[in-house]
């Protein structure tokens, strides 16, 4: 099992132990500092997983330990893009996700060709795109210099040279969207990079960040750079209790992060689907109106997300109808996005424009269950469902709310009788069953649904009788069901994870680290 | 794991192409048809003048249509293929139009590619191609150099001052998308708040020009 404890070289903690303290003595009240990352690739801590790092090369590129450059101890990461193989190999790294306060970052780096395109950042939730909670720190070689893009621009720091090392220090503050850079050159006094204040990649204030990047070009494919990082570490100005990890490369099982995966999706309901027209309030005079005002190819342009705006030459009549239609398809967009706030006025226009459409005032509530916001659910909701009484989706809509409210007794309830007939909702209940502690009822639907199911859901349903199985400490039967379901299985990704978890439970070590690698890889040293 | 792999290339969405020759025109007509562009890609930029010519002489529009949609996808520059495209940058064929305004940043960063996305953006009577023409100047351009976003962003943003209200909308996302930013702009504000909000975007824009 992997020792949380990463051992360091004094060379390279010095530094950054000095801003931290730096960050301390300036801090009321006084915080003690916490490392959240710690890499010098010298140990054997270099298992790949949801909370150390994972190691993507399935083009020609590469990410491997080296032997020939170090900036401290003996090895370092070699990270190599090859050109041409529409891929770029990355170290990317994981830690808990920090919404306030600073955040360091030290790491040394090296290239071996000052003219080629590497990419190194900090990102959050929403990735690596220049957004709020996407990059919010970045550096980059471009034409020979190294680059930090701040407020969305390049500005160029200085000529990098080729293999002459580089540690870079950022302090960032997450509240204030800035960060002071600090960049020193092998061998010299002087930082070759001094600057202060900075605004962060997209110029945003309480950007979040959980994770860190190393890659070549970021999708030209053009970059054959070949570069080395070597002591990576990640801290904050505050004390964080750590989890202790549970197995290599995770501090909770593979099947916990999938459960808790599953019962966040679950307290998040997503829009109906549209089943008619008049589910927007288009009946026969509606669609008479827009024919008459030559609008007909504008309504299907509206509900695929082709119209943005409506022709101001149209006749109100007609324009009411497709600006409620287009609010209502931007609420479901949004609500889709995690948006609830937005979706829901966005279902509220929909409405105010079309009284008598069902179902924006639906989607409005489960916008409102989004945002958890009981009372209103309840009551919007006695005043729409005697009109959903005969819809089939009311059921699923329940569901979700209950879900999303954590009340699994109700819906069991209302899941149970018509669970077997509606894919979605088998799925559904066959979750409720699970999360109640009920792995033995939820063992005996999964085979029910088993013995009806098509080629490929039986392999889906031999996952879940693999999980109810895993729930209830079986763990040779959860292997049975994992392995047969991996024969047709559309996505075999968290079969993969959950095979990790059952050989660690088993102690087959090897096997544990041959499924966790076949999904976020492995750093190996180079042959 | 390849979808988070993926974020990084919401960047900037390119391929460039493995080597190979040997094109049969009719072959390359069936991968286009059955939109078979990974047979396409395999026999490298030489495909390109093909391509060029079977969307010359297609006398169907529909067909056209894939063949853009085949440039857009190949991502390889070819000024034969951009002043093919241009063409039909006016065309009110609906699909024939999208596609072609997709793929044109997408096979050349000429500055005249750009000054006709920026003006479909802002003055054509069909909103859906002025919608797309954005869209195509927010995610398309991807050869550009930094001197030619310059170029791309001052547009944009002289957009921000358009008097319609749904051109400053659509304007001001591209330039989101680009830059993840809005700076304040509000495209239904009064004209002195917008005026006020275009000189931030102005001082900005002059800001990222000096650094280059």
């Amino acid at each position: 099992m992997a020792n949380v404890a990463r051992t360091i070289q004094g060379r390279f903690v010095a530094p950054l132990i000095g801003v931290l303290i730096a960050a301390g003595a300036s801090a009321q009240p006084q915080a003690a500092p916490t490392t959240l990352v710690r890499y010098s690739f010298d140990d054997d801590l270099i298992d790949t997983g949801p909370d150390t790092f994972a190691v993507f090369q399935s083009g020609k590129g590469s990410v491997r330990l080296s032997l020939v450059y170090r900036y401290s101890g003996y090895r370092s990461v070699e990270i190599r893009d090859i050109p041409g193989d529409k891929e770029f190999p990355e170290l990317q790294g994981y830690f808990p996700l920090r919404s306030k306060g600073k955040l360091y970052l030290h790491f040394a780096m090296m290239t071996t060709d000052a003219g080629e395109e590497l990419n190194i950042a900090l990102a959050g939730p929403k990735w690596f795109a220049l957004r709020k909670d996407g990059i919010a720190f970045w550096l980059k070689t471009a034409g020979g210099y190294l680059t930090a893009i701040s407020d969305s621009m390049p500005k160029k720091l200085f000529a990098i040279r080729a293999f002459v090392w580089y540690v870079v220090d950022a302090a960032y503050d997450i509240d204030a969207g800035t960060y002071d850079l600090t960049i020193r050159q092998e061998g010299l006094e002087k930082p070759v990079a001094d600057v202060r204040g900075q605004a962060n990649a997209a110029s945003q204030p309480g950007s979040q960040i959980d994770k860190f990047s190393f890659i070549g070009d970021t999708g030209t494919d053009d970059s054959k750079v070949v570069y080395y990082v070597d002591d990576v570490l990640v801290g904050v100005d505050e004390a964080i209790v750590h989890q202790p990890f549970v197995a290599p490369g995770r501090r909770k099982l593979f099947f916990d992060y999938w459960l808790s995966a599953q019962q966040e999706r679950a307290a998040h309901p997503e829009p109906l689907p549209l089943m008619s027209m008049a589910d927007l309030g288009i009946g026969s005079a509606q669609t008479a109106t827009l024919r008459q005002d030559g609008a007909g190819e504008l309504l299907g342009q509206a509900l695929s997300g082709k119209l943005a705006t409506v022709p101001d030459d149209l006749p109100d009549r007609s324009r009411t109808i497709l600006q409620s239609v287009i609010a209502w398809r931007d609420g479901a967009r949004a609500l889709r996005d995690a948006h609830a706030e937005v979706a829901l006025a966005r279902f509220d226009r929909a409405s105010q424009l079309s009284p008598s459409a069902p179902l924006p005032q639906m989607d409005a509530v489960l916008a409102l269950a989004n945002l958890a916001r009981w009372d209103e659910v309840e009551l919007r909701l006695a005043a729409i469902v005697p009109q959903w009484r005969d819809d089939p989706r009311l059921p699923a809509a329940l569901a979700m709310i209950g879900l999303a409210r954590g009340d699994l007794d109700a819906v069991e309830r209302q899941l149970r009788e018509g669970a077997e007939s509606r894919g979605l909702l088998a799925e559904e209940y066959f979750l409720t069953l699970l999360w109640k502690g009920d792995a033995a009822r939820a063992e005996a639907f999964a085979e029910s649904m088993l013995a009806r199911a098509s080629a490929s859901d039986a392999s889906l349903w031999r996952e879940r009788l693999g999980d109810a199985a895993f729930l209830t400490g079986d763990i040779q039967r959860a292997r049975g069901y994992y392995d047969a379901s991996l024969a047709e299985h559309p996505r075999p990704r968290s079969v993969w994870l959950k095979l990790s978890d059952v050989y660690f439970k088993l102690g087959d070590l090897e096997q544990e680290r041959t499924y966790r690698e076949r999904v976020y890889g492995a750093l190996r040293a180079e042959r | 794991m390849s979808r988070l792999h993926a974020a990084w290339l919401l960047l900037l969405p390119a391929f460039t192409p493995h080597s190979g020759y040997g094109q049969d025109p009719a072959r390359l007509q069936q991968w286009v048809a059955a939109h078979d562009v990974a047979s396409i890609r395999a026999l490298g930029r030489p495909v390109l003048p093909k391509l060029v010519q079977l969307y010359e002489a297609a006398r169907d529009d529909s067909f056209k249509a894939r063949v853009a949609q085949t440039f857009y996808e190949l991502g390889w520059e070819s000024p034969e293929a951009k002043r093919a495209l241009m063409r039909d940058v006016h065309t009110s064929n609906h699909d024939l139009r999208l596609q072609v305004q997709w793929a044109l940043g997408r096979v050349s960063n000429d500055q005249d590619v750009v000054d006709t996305l920026i003006a479909n953006m802002r003055s054509d009577s069909n909103p859906l191609f002025r919608d797309k023409a954005a869209c195509a100047l927010a995610y398309d351009q991807i050869h550009l150099s930094e001197q030619q976003k310059v170029r791309l962003f001052a547009a944009l943003i002289e957009a921000l001052g358009d008097d319609k209200e749904d051109v400053r909308r659509i304007a001001l996302q591209a330039l989101q998308i680009h830059t993840g930013q809005t700076k304040g702009f509000d495209p239904g504000a009064s004209y002195a708040d917008r005026n006020q909000k275009v000189k931030v975007w102005q001082t900005w824009l002059a800001q990222y020009k000096a650094g280059l």
